[in-house]
């Protein structure tokens, strides 16, 4: 069984039809946290591993590789999206189901453009940080 | 989501992750995480809910730690 309905498979296949540059998706595995109740029966590591498998199927520019506890990961499944194979510190913490699939498959085009989608303003004040800037935004597949 | 992941790409200085919440349940926890999606700006947590770039990025270059 697929993860993708073929609707989805079609759509997907759509989305990232058109990327600028390859993008690599690492698929980080190591030791899972204990969920919360009624999702204990998921395998979070088999299913994240069939979807960037699928998805690196539907799209030309898209590959996936698999590591057990890479450095620098310590929370598992994690998916590195990474442009030109480069980490570049865009992560998916979890399985990405649901409507969260979007967010990864978005996550994916962003990093296969070229010149970023941000307003000239954003970009500017994002390149006059001077320090590391960490954002985590929780999220939840419903 | 994706505006974080835009700011990640497009600044070297920024990282940014998606944390499945009900699979980090403790983590969620520790973060005061009631409601998402939640921003959290390097450990600390700032807001929950999609805002427009420009506040986005506002608060992501100078967030309130309290």
């Amino acid at each position: 069984m697929t993860i993708f309905r073929p609707r989805e498979e079609e759509r997907v296949r759509e989305l990232l039809a058109d990327l600028e540059r390859p993008v690599e998706l690492l698929l980080a595995l190591g030791p899972e946290e204990t969920p919360l109740a009624g999702a204990r029966d998921i395998d979070f590591s088999g299913e994240a591993r069939r979807l960037v498998d699928e998805i690196a199927a539907l799209a030309p520019q898209v590959t996936a590789r698999i590591e057990q506890e890479p450095p620098g990961f310590e929370r598992f499944p994690a998916i590195s999206i990474r442009p030109d194979g480069e980490d570049v510190g865009v992560r998916y913490h979890g399985l990405p189901w649901g409507f969260e699939l979007s967010s990864l498959v978005g996550g994916i085009r962003e990093a296969g453009r070229v010149e970023s989608s941000l307003e000239p303003e954003s970009i500017e004040a994002l390149l006059a940080l001077d320090r590391p800037v960490t954002v985590d935004v929780f999220v939840t597949p419903t | 989501m994706l505006l974080a992941y835009r700011c990640a790409l497009a600044a070297p200085l920024v990282s940014a992750a998606a944390i499945e919440a009900t699979e980090f349940p403790a983590l969620a926890d520790q973060k005061d995480v009631w409601a998402v999606p939640k921003i959290v700006v390097d450990g600390v947590p700032q807001y929950e809910g999609a805002v427009h770039e420009r506040v986005f990025v506002q608060r992501l270059v100078a967030p309130v730690f309290e």
